[in-house]
Parts: structure tokens; C-alpha cells; sequence
């Protein structure tokens, strides 16, 4: 049985004691204050939930907790990301960044000051898929880029090592069985992309017999295993063609890697690892 | 306020005893005390326990920190030590100077407080670098006799240069040859100029055209790997992008860092408090504040009205064309003193951007040449680690990977230590 982790507003750290949590706050120096004194064993992260903040104190904070920071706007935030550079020493740090327009930037400067990403995607139409791809081609191909984005990073390592991999889903932290959202007036939810809805009433969505009970376009897709049905939500009409292609992309890289050292084993002197 | 290493260049005198003329510092008869120092000291020690931070390098530099007596080093050597000694903090020193000074008496606090290495710099072919009493040729005379000395003393001597357009004129080649077939210098770095402090008539004409010094510095690049690399010749910073480039550690200088206001200060003989010494005695305006008037530095630091003007720099110019360029990562926007003083204002990029972009280009291909032809690589690495002035590594800006998110669920969610702490 996965353990359940609960991210909790920080006024409701103390009602969550015990349980795994990620901790959210838009201020932090609340996070600073419910953290400092916890034992911070069972909390996973701390997420800034804008990146409009004093950042003082969290940098002068001694605790190598991670902290992720949410970017809803991230045309228009992404300069502020600056600020939070020098967090790095200290935390891990994840930019989660919405998928809206001009969210490439956010990407950019992110990787640039050596930021993981994980990419909020929900279902990106074409000037988001194209946005996506240029993504995709700095992920994958540019050498200063050195740090994952998600859910990219994830799929393609299990395209890598031919692996049964998590689904997104869980790389995406919205599988009810290990994640729920609790919004900020103590209500249950999986993320906040499903609102107000119970998550036990979305647990038909996430499992195979549902799938396999409806005929649409996940059936037969080569990508199931890796997506399990996640670009099908909200709208479960969704055409996925444009997300295809990233798969495609990922699949086709890791291939193009696999053959690369494949080829390197095989030069005189290299020994085979 | 600062990452977790605190760099911060010292100038404890802002005296010298030459009188270039590219110089950007105003110079004063200002020189700090004994008691002073330690007043800084302790300061330094509150701000870095505030702000968790467990380290801190120091740059002496000036004015000419070779006018101030040894024995004043002894005592503040010994002093610094034991108030960070007191406070579990650890300091490290780095030296810059023009040695034209420089006489044997130096050499053991060189070697006690400084790790046995000295910063200096000479131009090629001088032009500028004038005694108040001779020109360049004296200066250079002196210098090259000084060196020398310390050099058969044990004293390791890195050299920075500055092009100019006789350098340009005689080439790559001539400057290089000069460098390490003449001076048998095995560590120097090439700086860019600019007309930093009171105009005159040589400030004037300092700037270089882009394409004429990105020329040099690609020209530089490939003699160094044909001639430099293998022998261990360490050339900043051709050397450092090109580990930076072969997933080497390396250590970027100051003017490509993603903002210098986190990474070090510059306090002057008086005092003053700026982002760096190109500013702490030639800019009032841009004056962080005095150390001796603010009861602790992060006071001082968190109210500067100028301080706010470096640190939101790269930010508010990024959307300029920055965020389009391949090589963001590296350079955000370049150095602010070399925008000032040529754009007249901190909110455009860097005006040698051509430059840069060249040079990252340039060294990013030599460096996946040099992958290709799979160089040696206990060669490649020893030839790749470097430390001096105007890089502030040691600290927090050595290029390494920084502490990474750990990817889930592949690797499930534990959390990992950060790289530096």
C-alpha cells in the first residue's frame, strides 16, 4: 500500500501531523514559520504558490528542504525567477509552471539558472503543443540544460531503459492512490486542475477498465502505458495528436541514445559497462 | 542576500603607488586600521551567521595593497583568524596586486595568509600602466623584475591583461608568445576594457569593436589549445568555458554569473560598500552604504536603494532579446560596470555581447572537438582547474550542478542534500 501525501495549506500543517505532506503557502515566511520547528521528515516539499514574495526568509532558513514554486502566469512572472536563484545553494529547486501562452520563457530562464521544471499541462492546444515541442528540443538537445523537466524527463527515461514506468498521472503528482489536494478551506481533492470534485469520484478515470470499457482514441494508442489516459481529462474529447508527437519525440530520442552508446560500447578500448 | 559562500573584494587602502591611466578607481590617502579591519570583521561574521552562510573568501586588492606594511597583514591575518575561529567560519584569502612594490619581506605572509599565490596584471603591449615618475616602460621593467623575484621565491603569479588596440593590431599569436614563451607565465586571464571612473583622454578610446576582439579572442582560443592546453597553461577564460562546455566543474569570472549582486560586495579604506571595486570608489551614487555607519550589514545591504538597482538587473533586461539567446545560461546580461560606463545606464546588456556570443560559440565547438578526438583526460583536467581574481569561485559560483530535484517517481520522492551547505 503507497503511503497517501496531502498537499496541505501551512495553516493546516499541525491537523496533518503524522501524514506525508507537501506544505503550500504564497508566503514565506509562513512556510518558514510552520516548518521551522517540525519535524520535517515526513514533509516532501515546500511549495511557493507565487512567486510574487520577500524571499528573505526562506533564504536565510538553514533547512535543505526542496521548495517548488509555482509560476500561474508565467509569461508575466517569469523574471522573477532571478530572485530565487540564490536559493539554490540551499534547497532543491522546481519550477512548476503553468502551460499558457508564452510559458517558454518561464522554461528558458528556469533551465538557464539551473532550475527543474515540471511542466502544469492540462490540454495544450496547437499553440501550446508548438510551445511544448520547443520545450522538448531544449530538454532533449541543448548542452546547457542540465537539469529535468517534467513530465518529459520521466517518459523519456522510461522510453531509455524499456521500463514499465509510472504513469503521468503519478510523474504529474494527481494519482489519487498517492496524491491529494487539500484545498485551503480543508476539502479533499486530487489537484486543483479538478476543483471542487471528490476524488473518489474521479477514481473510475484513472483505471484500465474504464479505459478499456469505453472506445476512444487511448485504445490501441502505443502511448497508453506511459500516459494512462491523462491528456482525456477534462475533456475526454481531447485531441491528442499534438501530444503524440512528443511522445514520439521522447521515444524516438531515447532510441537515438540507446544506439549512440551502443555504438560507443563497440569502439576499440572501450570497455563494455 | 548572498548564496552560501560570501566573496568580498577588500580594499583596505585605496592608495596606490602608480598612476595608470585606464585606472577606475579614485584613489584617496584613505587606509583602514587595525581596529577597523576588525569592526569589518565582525560584521562580516554577524552578516554570514544571519544569512547561514559558512564561508567567506576575501579580495585584497586597493588602491595597492602592496602600500601597506607587511607587518599590518600579520596582525590582520591573525586577528581575522580569531574572530572567525570564534564563530566557526571559515576564510579564505585571495591577493591581487600590481607588485611593483613587491620586495622578499612579502613572500612569507604571501605564503601563510594567501596559499603562496599572488593576482597581478600587465597588458600587452603596455600602454597605459605608467609609474607617476616613468612610463610604461619603467613600469614594465619593474614588473617583470618583480615577478621574477617571487617566482624564484615559489610564489605562483597569475596575470590578468587587458587588450588594446595594439594588442588587437599585433594579434593572438604575439600576445600569447609574449605571455608564456616570454614571461614563462602559466596562469593569466584577458579581461575586456572599459572607461570605468573619471573620463580622460585614454578612457575615451578604450572601447573595442566587437568583431576586431572577438577575432582576438577566438584566434587566442585556438592557439591556446594547440600550444597552452596540453602544457597545463591555464588562459581565462577560454579555458574555464571550454570545461564549462565539456561537463567539466569550472569557474566562471564574475561578469557571467546569473547576477554578481548574490554573489559578492566590495568594501573600500573608508568603509563604503558597493557591488564591486569597479564601483567602490568612483560611483557615490551607486554606494551601498558604510559599514561603519550601519549597525549590521544586512541592514545595510536590505535598504540600498543602489543595491536594488543590481540585484533586479538581470530581470529587468532579460526580456530585452536575453531570453532568446542559446547561451542565457551563462551570461545573463553581463557585467554591469562595462554597461554603465559605456551605455550610461544599468538597464541594457552587456555592450561586448557579440564578443561573448562568439566566444561561447567557438569554445562550445572546440570543446566537442576535443571530446571527439577524446584528449587525455587526466591532461584535460588538470589543465582546466583555475582560481583568481574576478572569478569568485572557491564559493558558490564554481559551475557544478546545483542541488537537483529529485526526479519522482522514477527515483521515489527522498529528498537530497543540496550540493553545497
Amino acid at each position: 500500500m503507497n503511503t497517501v501525501t496531502y498537499n496541505i495549506p501551512a495553516h493546516l500543517f499541525n491537523s496533518y501531523q503524522g501524514q506525508q505532506v507537501i506544505v503550500r503557502s504564497d508566503n514565506p515566511s509562513d512556510l518558514v514559520r510552520y516548518l521551522s520547528r517540525a519535524n520535517l521528515g515526513n514533509v516532501l516539499y515546500a511549495q511557493l504558490t507565487s512567486p510574487e514574495v520577500d524571499l528573505d526568509p526562506l533564504s536565510t532558513w538553514a533547512s535543505p528542504l526542496p521548495v517548488d514554486v509555482f509560476l500561474r502566469s508565467p509569461a508575466v512572472e517569469y523574471p522573477l525567477l532571478y530572485n530565487f536563484s540564490k536559493l539554490l545553494d540551499k534547497h532543491p529547486v522546481r519550477i512548476s509552471i503553468s502551460v499558457k501562452n508564452g510559458f517558454v520563457k518561464a522554461v528558458r530562464l528556469a533551465l538557464a539558472l539551473g532550475f527543474s521544471v515540471k511542466l502544469e499541462v492540462g490540454q495544450p492546444d496547437a499553440s501550446l503543443i508548438a510551445e511544448m515541442a520547443e520545450v522538448l528540443d531544449l530538454y532533449l538537445h541543448r548542452s546547457e540544460v542540465s537539469q529535468p523537466v517534467e513530465y518529459f524527463h520521466s517518459t523519456f527515461l522510461s522510453f531509455f531503459n524499456h521500463k514499465q514506468s509510472p504513469n503521468l498521472w503519478l510523474v504529474q503528482e494527481e494519482d489519487p492512490e498517492q496524491f491529494r489536494f487539500i484545498t485551503n478551506e480543508g476539502e479533499e481533492t486530487v489537484s486543483p486542475r479538478f476543483g471542487e470534485t471528490n476524488w473518489k469520484d474521479l477514481k473510475p478515470i484513472f483505471t484500465a477498465e474504464h479505459k478499456l470499457n469505453e472506445k476512444t482514441e487511448c485504445d490501441g494508442c502505443e502511448f497508453l502505458e506511459r500516459c494512462g489516459g491523462y491528456f482525456k481529462w477534462p475533456n475526454k474529447e481531447f485531441d491528442c495528436e499534438g501530444v503524440k508527437t512528443l511522445f514520439s519525440g521522447l521515444n524516438l530520442a531515447a532510441e537515438e541514445l540507446r544506439n549512440d552508446l551502443a555504438s560507443f560500447r563497440e569502439l576499440p578500448g572501450v570497455l563494455p559497462t | 542576500m548572498m548564496r552560501n559562500h560570501l566573496s568580498v573584494i577588500f580594499l583596505p587602502t585605496n592608495k596606490c603607488n602608480v598612476n595608470c591611466e585606464y585606472c577606475f578607481e579614485n584613489k584617496t590617502a584613505d587606509r583602514m586600521s587595525l581596529d577597523q579591519l576588525s569592526a569589518v570583521t565582525v560584521k562580516l561574521l554577524d552578516f554570514m551567521e544571519e544569512s547561514s552562510i559558512s564561508s567567506l573568501t576575501l579580495h585584497w586588492q586597493g588602491g595597492e595593497i602592496m602600500t601597506m606594511p607587511v607587518e599590518w597583514f600579520e596582525q590582520a591575518h591573525e586577528r581575522i583568524g580569531a574572530l572567525a575561529q570564534a564563530r566557526n567560519k571559515r576564510v579564505d584569502h585571495g591577493l591581487q596586486t600590481n607588485m611593483i612594490a613587491y620586495t622578499p619581506r612579502w613572500n612569507r605572509i604571501v605564503k601563510e595568509m594567501f596559499g603562496n599565490s599572488v593576482g597581478t596584471s600587465m597588458d600587452y603591449p603596455n600602454l597605459y600602466r605608467k609609474m607617476f615618475r616613468g612610463g610604461p616602460d619603467d613600469y614594465a621593467r619593474i614588473w617583470k623584475r618583480n615577478i621574477q623575484a617571487a617566482r624564484e621565491a615559489g610564489i605562483n603569479i597569475g596575470v590578468i591583461s587587458i587588450p588594446n588596440q595594439e594588442t588587437l593590431k599585433h594579434g593572438a599569436d604575439s600576445f600569447y608568445s609574449f605571455f608564456v614563451d616570454e614571461l614563462g607565465i602559466t596562469d593569466f586571464q584577458v579581461n575586456t576594457p572599459f572607461p570605468g571612473g573619471e573620463l580622460n583622454d585614454t578612457k575615451r578610446n578604450l572601447e573595442l569593436e566587437n568583431e576586431e576582439l572577438s577575432r582576438f579572442f577566438l584566434d587566442l582560443t585556438d592557439i591556446w589549445v594547440e600550444r597552452g592546453l596540453a602544457e597545463g597553461i591555464k588562459l581565462g577564460p577560454i579555458d574555464q568555458l571550454i570545461a564549462h562546455f565539456s561537463g567539466e566543474p569550472s569557474c566562471l569570472p564574475c561578469i557571467w554569473q546569473s547576477n554578481c549582486a548574490d554573489e559578492f560586495i566590495s568594501i573600500d579604506a573608508r568603509g563604503f560598500v558597493a557591488q564591486c571595486d569597479c564601483w567602490v570608489t568612483s560611483y557615490p551614487e551607486y554606494f551601498f552604504g558604510n559599514i561603519f555607519e550601519h549597525d549590521t550589514l544586512s541592514g545595510l545591504l536590505k535598504n540600498s536603494t543602489a543595491r536594488r538597482e543590481f540585484v533586479d538587473r538581470p530581470a529587468a533586461i532579460v526580456d530585452k532579446d536575453c531570453i532568446e539567446c542559446a547561451y542565457l545560461s551563462l551570461c545573463h546580461g553581463g557585467c554591469p560596470v562595462r554597461t554603465y560606463t559605456m551605455r550610461h545606464t544599468l538597464l541594457e546588456k552587456d555592450p561586448y555581447c557579440y564578443l561573448y556570443k562568439s566566444l561561447f560559440r567557438h569554445t562550445e565547438t572546440v570543446a566537442a572537438r576535443l571530446a571527439g578526438a577524446r584528449v587525455d583526460r587526466k591532461d584535460f583536467h588538470k589543465a582546466l582547474v583555475h582560481t583568481g581574481k574576478g572569478k569568485s569561485c572557491g564559493g558558490s559560483s564554481q559551475t557544478s550542478a546545483p542541488a537537483t530535484w529529485q526526479t519522482q517517481p522514477l527515483v521515489q520522492l527522498e529528498r537530497r542534500k543540496p550540493a553545497v551547505i
